[in-house]
């Protein structure tokens, strides 16, 4: 692994185009397949405790008559300076150099729940109960993915199996990386083509273009955290 | 001529009035042979109401705090009332509750020491009791909070087989080393002054105490280098935990300070985390000074009104450095113009939960500043035990509106949320309420809850001077 | 050589001019310091009593612990992170500094605390010189003047001690106070 990593300066970075939104929730799904996500029941999403690593957060804009529905998907930004990362004090959120990505490792996880209010986009999720997978969904569960047990954080991971999958593909074949061709589960199942993925660090890839965009801005940037996620909204100026 | 005469001697009559000196401790001594009796009695008397409470109490934490403890630990964090984004809740409101309890004993006991101030010498130990059950209760909540408790040395440092040492830059591992040190630094310095008075208890007692006695005292015989050793450590002692009990509440302010949560992030954090605790472990120490002269027989010799006017001017001038601090973190969050403090701080005057805010303000400002000024107020201990009991309601909920109040009102208002605690974790609140009782309740009856020594010692320093035509009280530093 | 007898004379509390006037008597009658030793239920300096300056080595050892703790700190600090270097934020992994100090503070105290601790423990229960001997009463808050001296000087001593309005105890030395 290590060797093959070698010199290859990857930044992983998502684009939200939010004006191409509409709201369908297939992303939300998707991941929750690729990642094993629990299921926490009706009861439980209702008092505040659904678990996703992915969500759309549904707000009407403009003045009633006037409204329309404006849909911002949010999901870990994997910021440059995350703030989750120090706080924790057993080194299970970290920062992967590889992906340039913040990783959360389950084993360490002791459940102090600080990383979870530290993080300004309520991005990460907290196991409440061990996940309850009943009898024929738990054939559809990800090999790839671990099961999270209860008292454990959890949070999007840009797909990192999906990366790490790519990349020594790749590598088997000895060629470099293809533009587009690690997609995380969200980006895949997207049928608008409002989410986009790629490597930052190459400018000529899709990814890097678009958030180049007049249109682009980012998550509490005031913040300084350096969010690796860009979104798009024009206002209404230019389409959506 | 003989007017001003008959003022003169008018006003000095009052004066008299007010200051009989045998209404102080250190000018009614009695032989230490009756001090000794009188504390030895106190600590074998046992009525069946002590028995009731104890089993009472010893019953609650066994139910309360390890039976709804072993409940959540079995099925998981879901029985709390806790969810998104507010994950932190009463368990942590308790936390800094119980830590800002134990800061009293070492302001009471080392702050007073070195400062020598005399009102200090019968309650120094009944505070630093205090401190140390105070840690014990608090000290669990950090456990009792995590997701996975059964892996909780992982934050532990140590050489282990993950080869992982734990992150020293976070506030939790700060956190972790700080109790630590306080709680055996205030244990230690519990221990210490004892060990004169446990050499007492054993040439007092036979059977089981006696030989129990006998090990906890060292074989202490009262010789010169004994005293000297004796005194010198404990002046390492009070004038080293005095910046380790400022930097244990630092540290537990930091776990908000050093976070970017809105209303959390002030710079201002770590004084005004100080000021609170000293204000609410004062609070602490006078309830708790009631109730022990109210139950332990000849207590009423050793705790005089002008103890509880004493403590209660210190309140007094907390609750105004309290007041102090909290208005210049608002002011200056409110100024600072950001948003979402700005939201935090209307949310808290005007949301669902302002109760809490208005209690905290009437609890921790008013009551204290319209009642604490009268002396006569301050010398009711009934009085004082009611304004000190609300004054530390207050307190909780300051704690409560800095925790759950404001992780539920962040930056998105999609995120925002409320929070009601559930019935497991006011019973684990509870639990610990009891625990600290309990432990209280049994070690009064364990080891002798006034300092002999240092009381004899301070009414031999106390002699009244003959000033003119008065007699003035007055104190010879002996050492 | 002459057998040496230990002696302790017991003042009540009040008497505390009379239990400095017998010391400076004792060693008139030729018994140095360091065949006297005093035991009171209440610290006294070494001033009031006149007697020779005492020594501890409780706040050297204190010191050792702090410096012990010092090398503990600066090895968990910018030692652990070689180990094992993990990037969280942008905070730098092998020279955390400045939130090193507050783990410095900490561990420093700790060592100074425990170890001033353990200082008193030692010497406490190390074997100490002068005489020994030990009477219930001292926690009564008598002084008790211990000294040893020969045989043939019990005389005056009773008579000395008397006339200052002390009692004097025999075989005091009996008793163990300590497992």
């Amino acid at each position: 692994m290590a060797e093959v990593s070698k010199g290859i300066a990857e930044k992983w970075g998502l684009v939200v185009d939010q004006d191409r939104c509409t709201g369908c929730n297939a992303c939300v799904v998707a991941c929750s397949m690729e990642n094993n996500v629990p299921f926490t029941g009706e009861d439980n999403v209702a008092f505040g405790r659904g678990t996703y690593w992915i969500y759309n957060k549904r707000m009407w804009e403009g003045a009633y008559p006037e409204v329309a529905p404006a849909f911002q998907p949010v999901m870990c930004q994997q910021c440059g300076s995350a703030p989750c990362e120090p706080v924790c004090p057993t080194f299970a959120a970290v920062h992967s150099e590889e992906e340039q990505i913040n990783l959360q490792i389950y084993n360490r996880c002791i459940g102090t729940r600080y990383c979870a209010n530290n993080c300004p986009y309520h991005a990460r999720q907290f196991n409440f109960q061990d996940p309850d997978i009943p009898e024929p969904m738990n054939s559809y569960l990800n090999p790839d993915v671990t099961i999270r047990r209860r008292g454990v954080m959890e949070k999007c991971t840009f797909c990192v199996q999906r990366i790490v999958a790519g990349r020594q593909t790749a590598s088997a074949e000895d060629r470099p990386l293809r533009d587009g061709e690690v997609t995380p589960a969200c980006v895949a199942a997207c049928p608008s083509g409002a989410l986009v993925f790629g490597d930052l660090s190459d400018p000529s890839s899709r990814v890097s273009q678009m958030a180049q965009n007049e249109r682009q801005y980012k998550l509490m940037d005031e913040l300084g955290t350096r969010p690796k996620v860009t979104y798009l909204k024009g206002g209404g100026r230019n389409g959506g | 001529m003989a007017a001003e005469t008959k003022l003169f001697g008018k006003l000095k009559t009052t004066e008299q009035e007010h200051k009989d000196p045998k209404e102080q401790l250190m000018f009614d001594p009695r032989p230490r042979e009756e001090l000794n009796r009188m504390v030895m009695e106190m600590m074998t008397t046992t009525t069946r109401k002590f028995w009731l409470w104890a089993i009472g109490l010893g019953a609650g934490v066994v139910v309360l705090l390890f039976g709804a403890w072993g409940y959540m630990i079995s099925t998981g964090m879901w029985v709390t009332g806790l969810r998104r984004p507010i994950y932190w809740g009463v368990f942590i409101v308790t936390f800094v509750f119980w830590i800002g309890i134990s800061h009293a004993g070492t302001f009471v006991s080392a702050i007073l020491r070195v400062f020598k101030s005399e009102f200090r010498r019968p309650f120094t130990r009944a505070a630093e009791l205090m401190t140390t059950f105070g840690l014990a209760a608090g000290a669990l909540y950090p456990l009792i909070h995590l997701g996975r408790v059964w892996v909780f040395y992982f934050m532990v440092p140590y050489p282990n087989a993950r080869w992982l040492w734990p992150n020293f830059r976070s506030p939790l591992v700060w956190d972790l080393l700080a109790i630590t040190t306080y709680l055996l630094s205030s244990t230690i310095y519990l221990y210490l002054p004892l060990v004169p008075d446990l050499a007492m208890a054993r040439d007092r007692t036979t059977g089981i105490r006696h030989s129990a006695y006998k090990i906890l005292a060292l074989g202490w015989r009262g010789t010169e280098a004994e005293w000297f050793r004796l005194k010198k450590a404990i002046q390492i002692f009070a004038f080293a935990i005095i910046p380790v009990m400022f930097s244990v509440h630092t540290i537990v302010s930091w776990d908000f300070a050093v976070s970017q949560v809105a209303g959390w992030h002030s710079t201002i954090f770590g004084p005004y985390f100080i000021i609170g605790a000293i204000l609410s472990g004062v609070s602490a120490v006078v309830t708790i000074l009631y109730v022990l002269r109210s139950t332990l027989k000849h207590m009423d010799y050793f705790l005089r009104p002008e103890h509880f006017d004493a403590l209660g001017k210190l309140i007094l001038v907390f609750s105004m450095a309290w007041a102090y601090f909290f208005f210049n973190d608002y002011l200056l969050g409110w100024y600072g113009g950001e948003a979402a403090v700005r939201q935090i701080l209307t949310a808290h005057a005007t949301g669902p939960a302002a109760w809490v805010w208005y209690t905290m303000l009437i609890c921790n400002i008013v009551i204290p500043w319209l009642t604490l000024w009268n002396r006569k107020i301050r010398r009711t201990p009934w009085l004082m035990f009611i304004i000190t009991l609300l004054i530390n309601v207050g307190m909780y909920l300051e704690r409560y509106t800095i925790i759950p109040l404001t992780l539920g009102h962040q930056r998105t208002p999609f995120d925002w949320g409320i929070y009601t605690p559930r019935p497991i974790e006011i019973s684990i609140v509870l639990g610990t309420f009891c625990l600290f009782t309990f432990l209280y309740l049994v070690m009064s009856r364990l080891i002798p809850l006034v300092p002999v020594w240092e009381v004899q010692e301070g009414q031999v320093a106390h002699t009244l001077r003959k000033v003119g035509k008065a007699e003035v009280p007055s104190v010879t530093e002996l050492d | 050589m002459y057998t040496k007898v230990v002696h302790m004379a017991l003042f009540k509390e009040e008497q505390l001019d009379h239990a400095a006037e017998s010391i400076t008597r004792l060693r008139s009658l030729g018994i140095s310091d360091k065949d006297i030793s005093v035991i009171s239920g209440i610290p006294f300096s070494e001033k009031i009593l006149d007697r020779p300056m005492n020594w501890t080595n409780v706040g050297r050892i204190g010191v050792a612990g702090a410096v012990l703790g010092f090398i503990t700190a600066l090895l968990l600090n910018f030692g652990t992170p070689f180990l094992y270097p993990l990037r969280v934020a942008d905070m730098p992994i092998f020279f955390p500094i400045p939130t090193s100090i507050v783990v410095t503070f900490e561990l420093v105290m700790l060592g100074l605390l425990i170890s001033t601790f353990i200082g008193v423990f030692v010497e406490t229960i190390s074997p100490s010189y002068g005489p020994q001997g030990y009477h219930p009463k001292v926690s009564d808050g008598h002084i008790a003047i211990l000294f040893s001296g020969p045989m043939d000087l019990d005389q005056q001593f009773h008579s000395t001690f008397a006339e200052l309005g002390a009692t004097l105890e025999h075989d005091v030395e009996e008793e163990k106070l300590w497992l």
